[in-house]
């Protein structure tokens, strides 16, 4: 019966006293960076380095949905790339990462959100990425649960469908490229906490963690919500805010929802999981900080945004409510940097909410950027040092509710 | 879970009952001789290791005023003793 026996997808390796490069957080953008760092560099000394576990963070709490309906062609042209990986790396990986290409609707319930659709629609054609501006009869046949009358607060006025998305299993993400990572000579250490960063002459030379020194020829922080502090340690300020949000899951019932929906206007997006389950969420406290807390506050309003779009749903329990931390900039798109005052410090940092469905492609230009040490082309939009320049991304434009934080 | 915080005026309430206004950062730097780079840095660049830090905080759903505050980022708690004395 030894064919039953579940073994581990990754290898157990020793902790060496110095790698090449090190890797900080145990991700998706960390672990797709190693992948990638072996793939197409032959670089197999690497190190990825989690405080608690593989997907512990952002990686596991997202709501795995996955699209390309950005508003900047910059940010439409990554994330399509990134949608098209997931069916390559299934086959890469040898592993199922269950994308469920459903498809995504985003609904508007206000002439400023119809005038963003159109806009949005227009930007994606050009760019080749498949959307639609649909009326609320069409949404409705769309997803027939719909209230697409008069009755709720904010009626809906119009929706933008996005075929190209879905939803991908984000635990098999994590599990599939730690196993391609592993299989190609990277080294994925669980519990070992970074607790300060090495430097010599305006080089990073390696991390302090609570597994003991290790040395590094080349850092990454990846490590979502929290790569603030760590950036910190060597006294580097960022325009980036980590602030908790929450998502929730609802007991199973049968399949009745085939795609995604969501609503800039209620705040909520929601999809069913193949167990059945709503899975749901929008949410983000607007103070710093770097818990993951959930509160009844914003499941009430969970609640109460879901019955009004669908209202079928009322009387449905959630079983489950958890927080993960998003790592929110000012223009909502990211930044990739090497030129950090550092040689040999990279930084993959200030996704929001964007973490998760870009986390392939993200790793696959850190591994560029941090194989060659030239910026990637791809990589020209998400410099830090466009905030010093005032040449923000208009990714905001596509968010109709966009709060102050800091 | 959720938090209080000390409201001068009112006390410890819910946390969703205020809004919350920002770090609290010292003076806006000199107008004269302030260079674009150093006012967006100032505007949008913060160091957040995790400490405790000065917050201002506004009382909406209570008495309006606005008032400064200790909170810690990794517990998200207010810091005990802080005596909301903006």
């Amino acid at each position: 019966m030894n064919w039953l026996r579940l073994r581990r997808l990754w290898r157990p390796a020793p902790l060496k006293r110095h790698y090449d490069t090190v890797i900080i957080g145990g991700g998706v953008h960390g672990l797709a960076t190693a992948y990638y760092l072996n793939r197409d560099f032959g670089i197999t000394d690497v190190a990825i380095l989690e405080s608690q576990y593989i997907g512990f963070g952002g990686s596991g709490r997202n709501t795995a949905i996955v699209r390309a309906n950005q508003r900047t062609a910059e940010n439409v042209r990554l994330y399509e790339e990134g949608l098209r990986l997931w069916a390559v790396l299934t086959d890469e990986l040898d592993f199922n990462l269950m994308f469920f290409n459903c498809g995504n609707l985003s609904l508007g319930h206000s002439e400023a959100s119809v005038g963003a659709f159109r806009m949005l629609a227009g930007t994606h054609n050009f760019l080749g990425v498949k959307s639609e501006l649909l009326d609320p009869q069409q949404c409705a046949e769309v997803i027939p649960g719909l209230d697409i009358s008069d009755r709720p607060r904010f009626p809906i006025q119009a929706g933008l469908y996005h075929p190209p998305g879905g939803i991908v299993r984000h635990d098999a993400v994590v599990w599939g490229l730690a196993k391609g990572a592993s299989a190609r000579g990277a080294h994925i250490h669980q519990g070992c906490e970074v607790r300060g960063i090495e430097t010599d002459g305006g080089r990073v030379t390696g991390v302090r963690t609570s597994l003991g020194d290790i040395g590094c020829n080349r850092l990454g922080i990846m490590a979502g919500g929290y790569s603030t502090a760590i950036a910190a340690m060597v006294g580097i300020e960022l325009p980036i805010h980590p602030l908790t949000i929450q998502a929730m899951v609802t007991h199973p019932l049968k399949p009745f929802l085939h795609h995604v929906f969501s609503s800039n206007g209620y705040h909520v997006y929601a999809n069913q999981t193949l167990k059945g389950e709503i899975a749901t969420g929008a949410h983000m406290d607007p103070q710093v900080n770097y818990t993951t807390d959930a509160t009844a506050y914003y499941l009430k309003h969970q609640a109460e945004a879901l019955v009004e779009l669908m209202p079928a749903l009322r009387g449905v329990r959630f079983m489950r409510i958890w927080a993960g931390l998003a790592d929110m900039t000012p223009d909502m798109a990211p930044i990739m940097e090497g030129e950090l005052g550092w040689d040999g410090l990279y930084l993959d940092a200030g996704w929001g909410y964007f973490g998760f469905k870009s986390g392939p492609v993200a790793g696959k230009y850190m591994a560029e950027y941090m194989a060659s040490g030239e910026r990637p082309e791809m990589l020209k939009a998400f410099q830090l040092k466009r905030f010093l320049e005032n040449r923000y991304s208009g990714e905001t434009a596509a968010v109709m509710k966009y709060g102050h934080w800091d | 879970m959720t938090f209080r915080l000390t409201c001068p005026v009112c006390g410890k309430r819910d946390v969703y009952e205020f809004t919350f206004g920002g770090q609290e950062r010292g003076p806006r730097p000199t107008q004269e001789g302030l260079g674009a780079e150093e006012h967006f840095r100032w505007v949008q660049f913060r160091l957040i290791p995790g400490e405790p830090r000065e917050e201002w905080w506004y009382h909406g759903q209570g008495c309006g005023v606005w008032f400064r505050t200790t909170r810690d980022p990794v517990a998200n708690r207010e810091v005990e003793g802080g005596d909301g004395d903006g």
